[in-house]
């Protein structure tokens, strides 16, 4: 705050206060502590002088603090990690990515192209996911469930788009289910707005991606490779023990065919060792695809 | 509180117009706050205060007082310590505020109060629908980006085996980072929230980046997608309940439409491996149709014999 006044003299409290998110008796209370700091000597001609003047901000005898610090290198990395994930989300504008593109000018003397921030490729359906939390109106999804493997019509009052661990979300009530559900935004197949509004609520809960196992799933104990280990990453496991060469988890999914399909997908690197309803659902998915590939 | 800020804002304040660097005992005697305590509690204040100070940018640098190097004192560079201005208009200022307010890094927001550094923003107060969740925090990150800008070796575990790195770049890609760096091996690409006990060497300006360096399209061609260097192509075939999730993972590869819905995509594959097993999470609504050898060890698989 004290660069910025003493470059823009004559600078409105109020001005001062929405720049730099202060209240009127926070920056009161601060100038009053710049008031008393200064050179050592400490005496009236070595004191910073900092007050509030006619409604006018007036910071004096302080020309060692005309410029502001450099940004830290983890506020730095964050700042532009923020901007470049905005602007790789479609939902940037002009303004952010001229922004990006100033600081990096000063913060990466070797060029832009040592630092590169992507998501996953979205951008339409989240452009619009996003317009509609924003005006709150709701829409209509066709959507195909991840733990579930059905294709579902459903009206979402959509409350906010996110991505998290490389995948875009939508949070909403879902007027099917009568509750709050987070969706994949690459498992929604259409989505339209159907004419009406709603009112969100007061509070929104956090944007988090987790499945939450629930007491019907179905559970498998399965033995994951060293080339499978990722799969705790991704999938919500319990972890029975864990050796270098050898994982046990219990995985547990709201349909059988999710836990058959990764273990055919994850091939030698896993073994299943317990759950009836994951065999028969994988010796019956290993015959469907035998059938595609008979002609 | 306001008695560590006084002494905090003093302390920069003396460093920053020191001609000359200023031992830890002439500090203490000049700085109110400091004078009173016994050699141990100032210390440790001293040290906090530091630690402050660095956090936020303040480049505290240690030198020697003299020729002989025995005595040593602090100081700010002033030329260090300024801000170098990208000279942002209000408009740009609150865009990047915003953004920052959107964004999460372990779990915190991407350092917003780092704005009012550049200047600070008019906030709307309006929150947007919209936030993206980058994993790691910004302090890991920070130390790397550090190492990437200003040319610094890194040295970390990794799987068990220690690494000594030259950090050309580092990025975000399906929700994990990537340090890229040369080593006696070549360039090779590291997952950072698997690096462990990772130390950025001091001396800058250690190494150069080969001039054919692109951080973009090493990032891009992670997975089995091939890139220039594919090892071969494939047709697969997509039925008509799937073909809409499979074009929505592809880019722009050539595809055909047929008239049932179905879609044949031919794509670059540089792993086999890792294609098989995304072919697979498709289950039977995937058909590889060439090459042979890849849609054999389809069946393969599927009979559980590889």
């Amino acid at each position: 705050m004290i660069p910025w006044v003493i470059a823009n003299p004559g600078s409105s409290v109020e001005e001062v206060c929405r720049r730099f998110g202060y209240t009127e008796s926070d920056l009161a209370q601060d100038l009053n502590i710049v008031f008393v700091c200064g050179l050592p000597g400490y005496g009236p001609g070595d004191l910073m002088s900092a007050e509030i003047v006619d409604d006018e901000v007036v910071i004096d005898m302080a020309e060692y603090f005309a410029d502001a610090p450099r940004l830290a290198p983890a506020e730095a990395l964050a700042l532009l990690a923020a901007g470049m994930a905005i602007t790789a989300s479609g939902q940037g504008g002009d303004a952010l990515e001229e922004a990006v593109d100033k600081l990096s000018a000063v913060l990466l003397p070797e060029g832009s192209e040592v630092i590169d921030i992507d998501l996953a490729a979205e951008p339409e359906l989240v452009g619009r996911l996003k317009s509609a939390a924003a005006s709150n109106e709701v829409v209509a999804i066709t959507y195909t469930s991840l733990s579930r493997d059905e294709t579902t019509e459903r009206e979402v009052e959509p409350w906010s788009v996110f991505s998290s661990l490389g995948n875009w979300y939508l949070m909403g009530y879902c007027r099917l289910a009568t509750d709050r559900r987070v969706f994949r935004v690459d498992r929604i197949q259409a989505a339209a707005p159907i004419g009406e509004t709603f009112t969100p609520p007061a509070n929104l809960p956090p944007a988090e991606a987790r499945y939450v196992p629930s007491i019907e799933d179905v559970r498998a104990r399965i033995a994951l490779g060293p080339g499978a280990r990722w799969v705790t990453e991704y999938y919500p496991v319990d972890i029975v023990s864990d050796r270098t060469e050898e994982l046990i988890v219990d995985f547990s999914a709201a349909d059988p065919l999710v836990a058959a399909r990764l273990l055919l997908r994850l091939g030698p690197d896993a073994k299943l060792i317990k759950g009836e309803e994951v065999e028969r659902a994988l010796a019956a998915l290993r015959q469907r695809i035998l059938d595609v590939y008979r002609d | 509180m306001r008695k560590v800020l006084e002494r905090v804002i003093n302390l920069l304040a003396m460093l920053l117009t020191a001609s000359r660097p200023v031992a830890a005992e002439d500090i203490r005697r000049t700085i109110p706050g400091y004078s009173a305590d016994s050699d141990e509690a100032f210390h440790r204040m001293f040290e906090r205060d530091k630690d402050l100070l660095r956090r936020i940018g303040i480049p505290i640098e240690l030198r020697p007082l003299d020729g002989w190097e025995v005595d040593q004192g602090y100081v700010v560079d002033p030329n260090a310590y300024r801000l170098a201005d990208p000279g942002l208009t209000d408009e740009e200022r609150a865009a990047l505020l915003l953004a920052a307010q959107m964004v999460r890094l372990g779990g915190e927001l991407a350092a917003p109060e780092a704005v009012l550094k550049l200047g600070g923003a008019r906030t709307t107060g309006a929150v947007e629908p919209l936030s993206a969740d980058l994993g790691l925090g910004a302090e890991t990150l920070g130390e790397l980006f550090g190492a990437v800008t200003e040319r610094r070796l890194v040295t970390f575990r990794y799987r068990g085996t220690s690494r000594r790195i030259a950090p050309y770049g580092l990025g975000h890609r399906r929700g994990h980072w990537y340090l890229v760096g040369g080593t006696n091996d070549g360039q090779r690409t590291y997952r950072v929230d698997r690096m462990e006990a990772i130390q950025v060497e001091g001396r800058t300006g250690t190494f150069r980046r080969p001039s054919d360096f692109d951080l973009k399209t090493v990032l891009d061609h992670l997975a089995w997608e091939g890139g220039p260097n594919a090892a071969t192509t494939a047709k697969v075939r997509f039925s008509p309940e799937v073909a809409w999730w499979a074009s929505r993972q592809l880019g722009s590869e050539a595809r055909e439409t047929e008239d049932d819905g179905s879609i044949t995509v031919t794509v670059p594959v540089s792993n086999p491996a890792s294609f098989l097993g995304w072919v697979l999470t498709f289950g039977e609504g995937a058909e590889v149709l060439a090459p042979p050898e890849l849609r054999q060890s389809v069946i393969n698989r599927v009979k559980g014999l590889a």
